[in-house]
């Protein structure tokens, strides 16, 4: 067996054990484990995808520079909507109905900005014809305005796959040869959450028995779905979203490091190109770098203080982060 | 200057954060509403009955008592969507829009330099979720005659002795609404003239 093959290996086992350690501690105590995973690694994870994004971060956008300006007035407009609908919310007396349109109005909003984001990218790919785009944004425009909370909902848990996406496009640039083996694991995911579900379907709900418990099992949608136990709807969410932390933490910065022998560490600005670069930025990274430093640390203190408000804060917030990698990862395709 | 800005952005972002405080909570309960579980109702004349007996299934019965307790009902997926005309006559739009883009796009993409494996699957997806969703849209708009409809012929099947049924809603009110005490059904009958017309 070649070094590759066996580092390939290596890399195809730990992922396995990760994906059941996951699977195990998500099932067994996925309230407690929730609190826990949120409080380390939401912060952190949140930090290192900022690094990776600034990674990829052109010094000029060029030809990109209409993609880019979508991209980031996009992600203001929606991010400072979504905030704000809390404070309408507790601003106004509308119907649960009201509500229902005003949310599948947003959801209709991210959407076709995705769908421009797709296009705009398609334009810089002459060989290819994204326009399927239109016709795909529709029809998920359309399911949205039946079910805007299901919509929603779904957003949840297909948010922590992304990164999978990511990681799969990271390996393909980086480490052609653990690709195969990444792809073969991954596969073992949709077993691993029908076994949960064969497991955990028969489970009595989650004792909701002060106002935190509640927050995590809505979270998971919970109340969307009471015929579902909401100790599985908790756990498959946890097990996503502890893979989905494994991969910005450990697995993206790891597989970094791991290609150049003489990579910069990841706290330094000068391992981003655009710092880098003598026409790049390497004051206004680092100044975000330690910005972003500054918020993990806040945050961790916001968890120990008052968790339930800062997780509530921390996921209204975290919104930007979702959106973000929307752009980001069409750059790689 | 560089840090006197980065400070105060840092002081905006932690007062939107603590202003907002987050997530959209628990609906706010309407106080002023009754609780409504939709049924049906049977309504047997029976000679050999002795007493008149009201019977209701585990499952209403299950339901009525989540909703006196404010905790939720088991209320099919399929009744939770699309219980908003307005929403629904969007959808439906949006749905249709889809397909039709969905064929032209497929009728381009053929004409073009050929029709690749992802652009197949794509188009077959966009158009079965787009059928399968205006489909669901056009059988809930035929919906049919209103529930009343149903309750027509109440009068006359209780004189030749035979059973009606139809939709009913089980609400759940405040003492003052029954005075009288026990249970209150209201059958929609419109009044007919001497031609024998609905007025």
């Amino acid at each position: 067996m070649t070094r590759p093959e066996s580092r390939a290996l290596v890399f195809g086992a730990v992922l396995v054990v990760c994906i059941f350690a996951s699977a195990t501690f998500a099932s067994w105590l996925p309230l407690q484990i929730s609190i826990v995973t949120v409080f380390l690694f939401a912060g952190p994870h949140n930090w290192f995808e900022l690094r990776y994004f600034l990674m990829r971060l052109p010094v000029r956008f060029g030809k990109s520079r209409n993609f880019f300006l979508t991209a980031f007035t996009g992600l203001g407009i929606l991010t400072i909507s979504y905030v704000a609908l809390p404070v309408v919310y507790r601003a106004t007396s509308w119907t649960n109905e009201g509500w229902s349109i005003v949310i599948a109005s947003w959801n209709t909003l991210l959407l076709v900005w995705l769908c421009v984001l797709i296009l705009l990218r398609g334009e810089q790919k002459p060989r290819s014809n994204w326009t399927w785009a239109v016709p795909v944004t529709l029809a998920a425009c359309g399911l949205n305005w039946l079910a805007p909370d299901f919509f929603s909902l779904a957003l949840v848990y297909i948010h922590p796959l992304i990164a999978f996406w990511f990681l799969d496009r990271h390996l393909r640039r980086t480490r052609p040869s653990w690709v195969a083996t990444y792809r073969r694991c991954l596969a073992i995911v949709p077993v691993v959450v029908l076994l949960m579900i064969w497991q955990l379907t028969q489970t009595s709900s989650l004792a909701e028995t002060n106002g935190l418990f509640w927050r995590i099992t809505q979270h998971s949608g919970a109340e969307l779905l009471p015929n579902v136990s909401s100790h599985l709807l908790v756990s498959i969410h946890l097990f996503l979203e502890m893979l989905h932390y494994g991969v910005w933490i450990i697995a993206l910065p790891l597989i970094g490091s791991t290609v150049k022998r003489k990579s910069k560490p990841i706290w330094d600005p000068k391992s981003i190109p655009i710092a880098r670069h003598p026409r790049g930025f390497p004051k206004s990274m680092a100044l975000l770098l330690c910005l972003g430093l500054v918020v993990v640390v806040v945050l961790w203190a916001g968890f120990s203080v008052d968790y339930a408000t800062t997780r509530d804060i921390y996921f209204t917030l975290a919104i930007a982060h979702v959106m973000a990698e929307a752009p980001f990862l069409l750059r790689m395709i | 200057m560089k840090r006197l800005f980065a400070i105060s952005s840092l002081v905006v972002l932690l007062g939107v954060a603590l202003s907002a405080r987050a997530d959209v909570p628990r609906p706010k309960p309407s106080q002023t509403e009754n609780k409504r579980i939709y049924s049906s109702l049977q309504i047997v004349p029976d000679s050999k009955a002795n007493n008149a007996r009201l019977q209701i299934r585990q499952s209403d019965l299950a339901e009525l008592r989540a909703a006196l307790e404010g905790t939720p009902s088991s209320r099919p997926f399929a009744a939770s969507i699309t219980n908003s005309p307005t929403r629904t006559m969007i959808a439906g739009l949006l749905l249709f829009a889809s397909l039709s883009f969905a064929g032209v796009w497929w009728a381009r993409s053929r004409s073009g330099s050929g029709l690749g494996r992802t652009h197949k699957a794509v188009g077959i997806v966009v158009i079965a979720v787009a059928t399968i969703g205006a489909a669901a849209i056009i059988t809930r708009g035929n919906a049919g005659p209103p529930p009343s409809y149903s309750w027509r012929n109440l009068p006359n099947a209780l004189a030749e002795g035979r059973s009606t049924g139809g939709q009913v809603i089980i609400e759940i009110v405040p003492d003052n609404q029954i005075p009288d005490g026990g249970v209150k059904l209201t059958i929609p009958l419109q009044k007919k003239n001497g031609n024998g017309e609905e007025e």
